[in-house]
């Protein structure tokens, strides 16, 4: 989905020729990431905080209960540097949504922590078939509140 | 003309297409699907209104070497029609959807739809997807054969009747034995 600090890793999954998909909206991705699952595929969605909201209802009624390990990469907006009001009600429910639904959020705040963090995650996911968001914070910069 | 139930279009997929991997949206399709296949490994879903198209299409890139048909509710794929655009944009040739054409919202009482959808239209008009409405269950087994895939038929039901089946699926009971039905092995987590 679009996001500004998205893009960077949307390049670099480019130049590994990963297969990626631009669909339409955030519930979608994850309808399509459960198919890809439950088939033996081995998605990653990625998303922005602000449409973790159209995403909520194929996590809890599809992901979680027919624990298809979806491994999630949320862009924090509403946080550190924000300056749209809009963007801050979600950005603030982020962490606690995924929580509400049983999905553990992991916060990245440094490149340093990045691979140790993403590593677990994917096991989570594909290993235990647990969902895992990785929540990419304003600090790793790459944001709108740095543009 | 016989009537068309939910029912019968679902027995003339399992019947037509006997190997294809199935996905069901929740309600009355997924009872419609149990019943058909004899609880059959599919995919059915339980809840998640909205996404089996687009659950359709991710088990469709995920084994492109076998034939996948989805079964929608007509509300169901208006809750999710943006999908439609995501299936013409990237064209799994090996994707079927057949929505059940009834212009009701099934399972929680029938409420009419706004406003018929024309989903065969839509699919036509974006290019891609090859869009029929289809009123008889001869004309709906021959375009399951013949139509160029991506298809989307939209099966007109005169009947609809409940299935017979709970769609109140277990899901962890579908997912092994639809991931084993997949792929030869057992489902993510075991």
């Amino acid at each position: 989905m679009p996001d500004t600090r998205l893009q960077g890793i949307l390049r670099a999954l480019a130049g590994h020729r990963v297969r990626m998909r631009s669909l339409t909206r955030e519930e979608e991705c994850v309808g399509y990431a459960a198919g890809q699952r439950i088939a033996g595929g081995r998605p990653v969605v990625l998303m922005q905080s602000s449409g973790l909201g159209n995403a909520l209802n194929a996590l809890g009624s599809l992901a979680v209960p027919y624990r298809l390990g979806i491994p999630l990469v949320v862009s924090m907006r509403g946080t550190l540097g924000e300056a749209n009001p809009s963007q801050i009600p979600m950005g603030r429910a982020t962490v606690p949504l995924l929580g509400a639904l049983g999905i553990q959020a992991f916060s990245l705040r440094s490149a340093a922590a990045v691979r140790q963090a993403t590593d677990g995650a994917l096991t989570l996911a594909y290993d235990a078939g647990e969902c895992a968001a990785l929540v990419l914070e304003a600090e790793l910069g790459g944001g709108r509140e740095t543009s | 003309m016989a009537a068309v139930r939910p029912a019968d279009i679902a027995a003339a997929i399992v019947q037509t297409l006997p190997g294809a991997l199935c996905v069901s949206s929740l309600g009355t399709a997924t009872s419609a699907l149990r019943s058909a296949s004899g609880d059959g490994p599919h995919l059915y879903l339980g809840a998640s209104m909205g996404s089996a198209l687009a659950a359709a299409m991710g088990v469709a890139e995920a084994v492109p070497g076998r034939l996948v048909v989805t079964l929608l509710g007509d509300g169901e794929l208006l809750m999710g029609a943006s999908t439609l655009w995501s299936v013409a944009a990237y064209r799994p040739s090996n994707l079927i959807a057949v929505v059940l054409s009834d212009n009701a919202y099934g399972i929680t009482g029938r409420q009419p739809l706004s406003s018929p959808p024309r989903f065969a239209d839509v699919a036509q008009s974006l290019g891609g997807i090859a869009g029929l409405r289809v009123q008889d269950d001869e004309q709906l087994r021959t375009a399951l054969i013949q139509l160029p895939r991506p298809s989307l038929i939209e099966a007109e039901v005169t009947d609809a009747a409940w299935p017979g089946p709970l769609p109140f699926v277990d899901p962890a009971v579908v997912r092994l034995a639809f991931t084993a039905n997949a792929t030869g092995v057992n489902g993510p987590g075991s």
